[in-house]
């Protein structure tokens, strides 16, 4: 007890890690107010950057911009209608309309106090449920990881885009990408096509900053010339009757958002607009109709989506599944730091695990003190214009990529990567599955062959086993419901079940 | 976020189809040819199930793009590829190449002079501060704070630093 308590202060009473994690969760809020720059983008490039750092010290900085970036993304939805980050949309839905009615501040204030009520029910959460998970997952079967991987993947296929196919089609090719090189197992060589610089497989760092850095920068070119609209700022700190008014509220959207968090491959913007419409629905009579400015449409998913940063994390340590995009580049830093997210993580490196916590705690009090200080600043940077950050990003980019190996090959890949994830994002394909498929790549591979040879290369012994275990069998009901759920087959069923019912 | 919604098919959209089939198919046939239908737990079994995947989801946008009726009022070169796009992926691409050569500072300065002067449409002596500045701000920070090796190239980056260092403990 007196290590995890020890573990939970290290950030908290080491100077430097202190000071990492403020940087970072300032950092966070600013990058993730700034529309076309996203957490992941952030991230990515980071990571590159901090990998020769001590692991405390890189894990602080990047906690602090998850934690910073998640709420950022609220202050350009409220102030300008544009919501700097994917999981700030549904508050601009109520925020924007406040701000129009003057009431800007008063929106800032308090989405910034909902937003660290939820990150707080998101980390205790973490805090409470992932050793019992860690400890469950210890008796998982290769085929639950495979299952839950596949599982993953779909999710956030069918989510993040309107086409399944798409989003399917974007998380396979990520999973081949994760397969050039030496095969881990017997060292055989796959789509190397005979270059020894291929062996080593491709770089997800090059990857990665090539699809969020690179494409969504170049996606950023058709806005150059857009105008942000001006909105009047004034007093910041929320009333303290509007916080005791909405902490119910806030309190059952952050459980919603930590609960859609934890699910593989779902994230804050799926938390946000679940809990925006829960909202929607269990508010009687609410002082304006939702849509037009209702404090609780802001508080809904202002809390659900910094709880569900808590709840991302408990897949990913506890289990070695990324929750969403940014969970998914955490993991690759995770990896590049020698460590292994997994079940074991919690056993072998317990420190890790309560000093993550600790630090998620610290960066959500930063939270609180940096949303409610440095407005002006704030509306000043935020309209900087983009002619002048998007070289900037680039040029970071291209840096990033070089610094992972001090090799130009990397720059070719994150170049082909950003080109290539531009023409995606155009037609309209998700490119966090590429991502996630790179990361689960290896976990999925490695558990079916698992699996396959403990059942003697015998597909219908496979699926027998699968339904020996009651975990297995609701994986299972979950990879074939997803795709099913989002065919015409299921539309056709639902019908005819509705009409036999009534 | 990242790109406007239409209802209708973008230009391209459909031959960005079949590229990634064709692109599918070759992956498939690779992974064919890393050992075949030898064994379900082969090396080649999950990246033939993974690329097999890939066509198949390929084929359903294709059929889908094909059932999707294309949206006239918009044009490739300006939906798709404007000039902006193509400027900047060129400035890329060579800043890519002679990063190495010329190194870091100098590649960066012209590379981020050329972008502001085509993009932020300002002066040429406000290009010069903004360049300067911002070059100036990610050396110190990443090359000088967080030790990032960057490409030296012509420029003798130590001897300048060994210098000033020199500079101000003389001084």
């Amino acid at each position: 007890m007196a290590d995890m308590t020890g573990y939970f202060l290290m950030a908290w009473l080491q100077p430097n890690l202190l000071l990492l994690t403020a940087l970072g969760t300032l950092l966070g809020i600013y990058i993730g107010a700034i529309p076309g720059l996203s957490v992941t983008m952030a991230v990515s490039i980071l990571i590159s950057f901090t990998f020769s750092w001590d692991v405390n010290n890189a894990l602080s900085l990047i906690v602090g911009i998850y934690m910073g970036g998640v709420y950022g993304g609220s202050r350009t939805a409220i102030l300008l209608n544009i919501p700097g980050a994917p999981s700030a949309i549904a508050t601009a839905l109520d925020g924007f309309p406040l701000a129009q009615r003057g009431e800007a501040g008063n929106a800032i204030g308090l989405s910034t106090v909902m937003s660290v009520v939820g990150g707080f029910v998101g980390i205790f959460v973490l805090a409470i449920a992932a050793p019992v998970i860690s400890e469950f997952a210890l008796t998982f079967q290769p085929r639950d990881y495979l299952l839950m991987g596949i599982m993953g993947i779909l999710l956030v296929g069918s989510l993040s885009a309107g086409s399944l196919a798409k989003g399917v089609f974007a998380g396979a090719l990520g999973m081949i990408v994760g397969t050039v090189g030496l095969d881990p197992l017997t060292a055989e060589e796959r789509f190397t096509f005979g270059i020894t610089e291929l062996w080593g497989g491709i770089s997800p760092i090059a990857a990665m900053i090539g699809l969020f850095g690179v494409s969504e920068t170049l996606s950023q070119m058709h806005h150059l010339d857009t105008v942000a609209i001006r909105q009047k700022v004034d007093n910041i700190i929320p009333s303290r009757k509007d916080v005791i008014k909405y902490l119910p509220l806030s309190i059952r959207s952050s459980l919603i958002g930590v609960v859609v968090g934890a699910l593989p491959g779902t994230g804050g913007d799926i938390a946000s607009l679940l809990a925006y419409d829960d909202a929607k629905r269990c508010t009687k009579d609410p002082e304006v109709p939702f849509g037009q400015g209702c404090k609780a449409g802001l508080v809904a998913p202002e809390a659900a989506n910094n709880a569900a940063v808590g709840g991302a994390y408990i897949p990913m340590l506890t289990l070695g599944i990324p929750g969403d995009a940014v969970t998914a580049v955490i993991v690759g830093a995770l990896f590049i730091h020698g460590l292994n997210p997994g079940p074991l993580l919690l056993i072998d490196t317990p420190h890790l695990f309560w000093f993550t916590v600790g630090n998620l705690a610290l960066a959500n009090c930063f939270l609180l003190l940096f949303g409610l200080t440095g407005i002006k600043l704030f509306a000043k940077i935020v309209q900087c214009p983009k002619g002048i950050l998007i070289p900037l990003i680039l040029l970071l980019s291209v840096v990033g990529a070089y610094a992972i190996n001090n090799a130009v090959s990397d720059v070719w890949w994150m170049l082909a990567f950003g080109v290539f994830g531009y023409f995606m994002r155009t037609y309209g394909y998700p490119v966090g599955p590429v991502i996630l498929g790179v990361i689960l790549s290896r976990l999925v591979d490695d558990n079916w062959r698992r699996s396959i040879i403990s059942s003697q290369e015998s597909v219908p012994l496979f699926f027998a086993e699968l339904f020996t275990s009651p975990l297995s069998v609701v994986l299972l009901a979950a990879v074939v419901l997803i795709p099913l759920s989002q065919s015409k087959l299921w539309t056709v069923l639902k019908n005819k079940i509705t009409r036999t019912a009534s | 976020m990242s790109s406007p919604n239409t209802v209708g098919k973008k230009p391209g959209e459909s031959v960005f189809g079949f590229v990634l089939l064709i692109f599918s198919l070759v992956v498939f046939y690779h992974a064919y040819q890393i050992s075949g239908f030898s064994a379900l737990s082969s090396p080649g079994s999950f990246p033939m199930a993974a690329s097999g995947v890939m066509c198949l989801s390929a084929c359903f946008i294709i059929v889908n793009n094909f059932k999707t009726p294309t949206d006239l009022s918009l044009s490739f070169r300006k939906t798709v590829m404007p000039l902006s796009i193509v400027v900047v992926v060129a400035f890329l691409l060579v800043f890519s190449v002679v990063l190495e050569h010329s190194g870091f500072v100098l590649a960066a300065i012209v590379f981020q002079f050329a972008m502001l002067l085509c993009f932020h449409k300002r002066n040429i002596p406000s290009a010069l501060l903004i360049t300067f500045g911002s070059i100036a701000l990610i050396y110190i920070i990443f090359r000088l704070v967080f030790q990032v090796v960057l490409p030296e190239g012509i420029v003798p980056e130590r001897e300048i630093i060994a210098w000033f260092k020199n500079l101000l403990a003389g001084g």
